[in-house]
């Protein structure tokens, strides 16, 4: 479904393809570039060359509403909630905007979402107000409203103990099962490898391996990047 | 206390009307900011730009073409508007910072160019216009435009539009990524804000029927609005009005005393609302509500 | 002739120059706009004025104690009242430091009227020839000195040890944080810093032109000016800026008109921020 070609100064010549319906897993250490490589896609940095594509359709110097409207959303890897706003605006904004639905539709889209990440008794306290774990459930629930056929995770599930993690894990099977393929960043090794159907490593920028997750394990150069030589 | 206000000038002496004439000014002026301000959390250091061309655009247009008030107005208003448009596609891109201060340099701008262009507009000598003097007109006039803005702002506060807003004072990354076209929506509330600020100018000219551009365009303006819309409570829809009628109060009541004194207090209620009270005092009302 | 006005433009557009580096300095570590940096001007030039008034000490040797004097009122000013508002959104600084420039512009004016003060020591006025040039003492020594105060301020930024420390802060600070810095230090030390440098560009200015407390009005528009222009946060750029709008506006008064000067700056600051925020050497913060 999508195909890139990047190329900045964060990042060069990465080259990911995301099949529709899987679940892509971007690992790499700190710095690696993945996050400006969701930046990138996003919309909000253009690549030096390159390009990208969706459904066959290159979206690469579009603004980043553009590109959400056109069916790819993502997550902040910084909670970035609607602070003075309620749960349920913030998730409207998703459905409003994103998916282009009036008032009223577009409340009973993001009242079944709110309902969907567990939310929905909630809804009307405003998102300073919660806790931040459930910041990071509206988040998702915000992005879900713009019913994407993308999702671009970035760091989801940073602080959140194994209990948390299960349930996390649960609702991204089931973002899945719907329909909606997944690009997910994260650090969490066990959460990540056990979801993704495929995982791609980044370092300094650059793509150094790629494959299934039993591959990525014993890489050596996956396990370099990560632990120095000593371990190889 | 609509009715009230509707029913007042038939009742009250020349210094009242002209005091409540004034307040409603003001809540005009607060509230054309607060639609911006409030809305988007783009601080316009030069909203007066507006006001002063609303002001100048109506006298030149009554005074050299003859036109009649109403029209002269609406076209100023249309135009100030518009220009907002104009100036904030390339100030709105970056963060708001810069758009502050742009826009001062822009209101500064425009005071030179009545100045230079004095054969229109009289340059530093002002600019007369027709005199007429039914003080019960523009009070209703101003009370017009105030109730114009109350539903203008109304609507911000429930509508796809207004939400849409708010999402962009809040989180603007996060806005532009969920679907809004943050650009286009600034531009529109800037444009409407700049309107507001517009009629209330050109209603200021008929009124006071003598425009010099110092005053017109005095950075002092835009200090008022700015203090009037977030002592009251920016984003909110009782804050302009509250914030107004207050300070022109306080105003009055400190006349007596020198004016720089007057606004080192005005300083410190700024500092004041900013590390005390962010949401103003309608912010504080809901604060003291909630809390029971 | 227009040789000599771009003398002229270049002699006054370095001392613009350095009312502009504090600005931007302090934008580009604390991301805050700051309106009181135009008192810090005015307040400069009048520890100069004063200084000269009481106790005829000449405007040049007054530069090291107004410095200072600023360098620590800013410091405070940042540790105790700034630094509340920090981590809040952009707009509560740019209204923080609004009151706080109505206070001390109007103390100033209450403490000292609206009068027009002069800084005229026996050398002022006089001037020399060169070629076909005249060139006036005072302004080539301000403009000398306001290259020094720049050239030390860029040489401290990138050689000492909390010049690093500044400029770690300013690209990301928590990473600074991991090393070691404390950001609220370095935030102060940095206003402070900025604080010094224009009340030097203060001191400078008070040579030339009259000293009154409103006189700050066009200066944060010079200085937003010249740090959009040049990059906001980048030295060099910062000098490059101020000459431009020394140049453009020594050309634009002598051949166009003064009133017209405005509305020129006004459009060239325009086209910039259309056709390159990030400045003509494109290494501004956007």
């Amino acid at each position: 479904m999508t195909k890139n070609f990047g190329n900045l100064i964060a990042l060069q010549d990465v080259d990911v393809v995301l099949r529709k319906g899987e679940i892509l897993g971007m690992i790499g250490p700190n710095g690696s570039g993945k996050t400006t490589l969701f930046n990138v896609i996003s919309g909000i940095y253009a690549p030096l060359s390159g390009e990208i594509r969706f459904q066959g359709q290159a979206i690469t110097n579009k603004k980043p509403h553009m590109i959400c409207r056109l069916g790819i959303a993502r997550t902040f890897q910084i909670v970035q909630p609607f602070g003075q706003m309620n749960l349920l605006e913030n998730v409207l904004i998703g459905s409003m905007y994103g998916r282009g639905m009036p008032i009223e539709t577009g409340r009973n889209k993001a009242e079944e979402v709110l309902y969907f990440v567990g939310l929905k008794d909630k809804m009307y306290l405003t998102a300073n107000e919660v806790t931040t774990e459930d910041r990071r459930r509206l988040e998702l629930a915000r992005a879900l409203a713009t019913e994407p056929q993308i999702i671009l995770l970035d760091e989801i599930m940073a602080g959140l103990t194994p209990a948390e993690i299960e349930e996390a894990l649960k609702l991204l099977y089931e973002v899945n099962r719907r329909g909606i393929s997944i690009f997910m960043v994260e650090h969490i090794m066990k959460a990540v490898m056990t979801i993704s159907t495929r995982i791609i490593v980044l370092n300094y920028g650059q793509k150094i391996a790629e494959g299934s997750p039993k591959e990525m394990a014993e890489n050596p150069e996956v396990i370099k990047a990560y632990l120095g030589d000593r371990y190889v | 206390m609509i009715i009230l206000g509707a029913v007042a000038p038939l009742g009250i002496s020349g210094y009242w009307l002209r005091f409540i004439t004034f307040i409603f000014m003001w809540i005009g002026l607060a509230g054309s900011l607060n639609l911006l301000t409030g809305y988007t959390g783009y601080l316009d250091f030069g909203h007066v730009a507006f006001f002063g061309i609303g002001s100048y655009g109506t006298g030149v247009l009554m005074v050299k073409l003859g036109m009649p008030f109403f029209p002269a107005m609406l076209i100023s208003a249309v135009l100030a508007g518009f220009l907002a448009i104009i100036v904030g596609i390339p100030t709105m891109r970056l963060r708001g910072a810069y758009f502050a201060i742009a826009m001062l340099a822009f209101a500064e701008a425009m005071k030179q160019v009545v100045l230079e262009f004095d054969g229109i507009t009289g340059g530093g000598n002002g600019l007369s216009l027709p005199i007429y003097t039914n003080y019960q007109f523009f009070y209703y006039a101003m009370l017009g435009t105030v109730l114009l803005l109350i539903g203008t702002t109304y609507g911000f506060e429930n509508s796809k539009f207004g939400k849409g807003l708010m999402a962009i004072r809040e989180a603007e990354l996060a806005a532009e990524v969920t679907g809004i076209n943050t650009l286009y929506c600034k531009l529109i509330a800037f444009g409407i804000s700049a309107f507001f600020a517009g009629i209330i100018g050109g209603i200021y000219a008929y009124w006071m029927t003598f425009l010099y551009p110092g005053d017109t365009f005095s950075v002092l303006i835009t200090m008022r609005m700015i203090i009037m819309a977030f002592l009251g409570g920016a984003g909110t829809l009782l804050g302009p009005i509250i914030g107004a009628a207050f300070l022109a109060t306080i105003e009055e009541i400190l006349w007596a005393e020198f004016k720089y004194t007057y606004l080192i207090i005005v300083g410190f209620i700024v500092v004041f609302v900013v590390l005390i009270l962010p949401r103003g005092l309608v912010g504080l009302f809901r604060q003291r509500i909630l809390a029971r | 002739m227009i040789l000599q006005v771009l003398l002229d433009g270049v002699l006054i557009g370095g001392i613009y120059a350095s009312c502009a580096v504090g600005f931007s300095l302090v934008f580009g570590v604390l991301r805050i706009i700051n309106i009181v940096h135009g008192e810090f001007l005015m307040l400069g030039a009048f520890t100069t004025y004063w200084l000269y008034k009481i106790y005829g000490i000449d405007p040049f040797l007054s530069i090291p104690l107004s410095c200072s004097l600023l360098f620590i009122f800013g410091f405070l000013l940042q540790r105790y009242v700034i630094n509340r508002i920090i981590d809040a959104p952009e707009i509560m600084s740019l209204l923080l430091t609004f009151g706080l420039s109505l206070i001390i512009a109007n103390l100033a004016l209450t403490a000292w009227k609206g009068d027009y003060r002069l800084v005229n020591p026996g050398y002022a006025g006089a001037n020399f020839k060169i070629a076909f040039f005249t060139v006036p003492y005072v302004r080539l020594a301000t403009f000398i000195f306001a290259m020094v105060a720049l050239a030390g301020l860029y040489l401290f930024l990138q050689r000492t040890d909390i010049g690093r420390a500044i400029k770690a802060t300013s690209q990301n600070k928590d990473g600074a944080r991991l090393q070691g810095v404390r950001p609220s230090m370095i935030y102060a030390v940095t206003f402070g810093l900025g604080g010094a440098v224009t009340a030097i560009a203060g001191s400078l200015l008070s040579m030339s032109f009259s000293v009154f407390p409103a006189m700050v009005g066009d200066y944060l528009l010079f200085a937003f000016f010249i740090v959009v222009v040049g990059g906001m946060g980048h030295i060099p750029g910062t000098l490059a800026g101020g000459l431009i709008l020394g140049i453009l506006q020594s050309l634009s008064t002598n051949f166009i008109g003064a009133g017209m000067t405005y509305i020129l700056i006004f459009l060239v600051l325009y086209v910039v921020l259309i056709v390159r925020p990030t400045g003509i050497f494109g290494k501004g913060l956007v």
